[in-house]
């Protein structure tokens, strides 16, 4: 308001349906690009710490069923992996689906193309790692196998995400997922699974910290 | 930077000529609308019900905003079938897209200090 009692151009329309002043508007602005924001995006530090959680009690379980002085049993361990990978799987499948409902154009189609590369590309590596098990490949060597290919498939996918989206935590995350896999094999079996649990699920969890910290700092 | 034309231009004040803000968008609702719209990615639509959803409005007067807007140039609606069920999408054009643009940086221009203008120009250390 000026001075004089009289609105600016523009401040107030007497008679104007939701009435509202420049403060309230630019405010309004702001408030509800906000908010909209996060209801189509996916949560991503959920969604990196499910996987943080899944890595590191899954992998860690295996790691604690190796060998002759194991403290997990196998079938456990075994029961384990595949429970909290699969529930990490549906929560991120979900939360895509939830965010993206209602909405198509070409950012849906990238990113459906997206979230359906990984259980592609992760089919395509169970398929070859079991036709050389089934091949008569060592149970250490498949051990490492499995690690490593699994570790940077996940780590090239990641990579894939950071171009994608323009996220370097993403590329980051790639990069240490490549660094985990190939530590991995070079650690030898049951080393391998503990690498995957501590820097695999901890590289989760450290990038899921940096997105909650990112997004509750003050934008500038 | 807001354009100034003949019919923008509001009334002059000791150092500055005002903008008139968009009446089209000038109204919390249909803000509301432009805004959720703005936020999709480029060339992406959005169903009436998610964009309800989104915004927080009856269907109704959901329905007499999108029309205001639509009767602007501001978004297209494009009726369509999915599954047999029928669907409406919603989408921005590029002179909604202009319009909200230019009405956040009016507001801006509003708001902002009336000496802030002069220190830019005169290129002042800080400015």
């Amino acid at each position: 308001m000026t001075g004089t009692g009289q609105p600016p151009n523009g401040m107030t329309r007497p008679g104007g349906e939701g009435e509202i002043s420049p403060q309230e508007a630019l405010a309004l602005v702001e408030k509800q690009r906000h908010e909209v924001a996060g209801r189509l995006m996916v949560d991503i530090e959920l969604i990196l710490g499910a996987w943080g959680v899944a890595w590191l009690v899954g992998f860690g379980a295996a790691y604690l069923s190796y060998g002759r002085h194991a403290t997990v049993p196998g079938w456990l361990a075994t029961v384990l992996l595949t429970v909290v990978n699969l529930g990490a799987a549906a929560l991120t499948f979900g939360q895509s689906a939830r965010r993206g409902a209602g909405i198509e154009g070409p950012s849906r189609e990238v990113m459906s193309m997206y979230m359906w590369a990984w259980p592609l590309a992760l089919a395509g590596v169970f398929a070859v790692d079991s036709a050389l098990a089934r091949d008569g490949l060592p149970v250490r060597l498949d051990s490492l196998l499995w690690s490593g290919t699994a570790a940077c498939t996940v780590g090239v996918l990641y990579l894939a995400g950071g171009m994608l989206f323009r996220d370097r935590v993403h590329y980051g995350l790639g990069i240490w997922m490549l660094i985990t896999g190939a530590a991995s094999v070079f650690a030898g079996p049951p080393g391998n699974f503990a690498v995957l649990a501590l820097a695999g699920g901890g590289g989760f969890l450290v990038a899921a910290g940096w997105y909650a910290w990112a997004g509750r700092r003050p934008a500038r | 930077m807001v354009r100034l034309g003949r019919q923008a231009a509001g009334p002059v004040t000791q150092d500055r000529v005002l903008p008139e803000l968009d009446p089209v968008i000038h109204s919390q609702p249909r803000l509301r609308v432009t805004v959720a719209l703005a936020a999709l990615g480029d060339g992406d639509r959005i169903t009436f019900p998610r964009l309800q959803e989104l915004v927080g409005m009856t269907s109704g007067n959901l329905a007499t905003h999108l029309r205001k807007l639509e009767d602007a140039g501001y978004i297209t609606i494009t009726k369509t079938y999915r599954r047999r069920t029928p669907v409406s999408y919603v989408e921005l054009t590029r002179t909604g897209q202009r319009a909200l643009e230019d009405y956040t940086a009016a507001l801006r221009l509003l708001l902002a200090p009336p000496g802030g203008q002069a220190h830019e120009k005169q290129g002042e250390p800080g400015s």
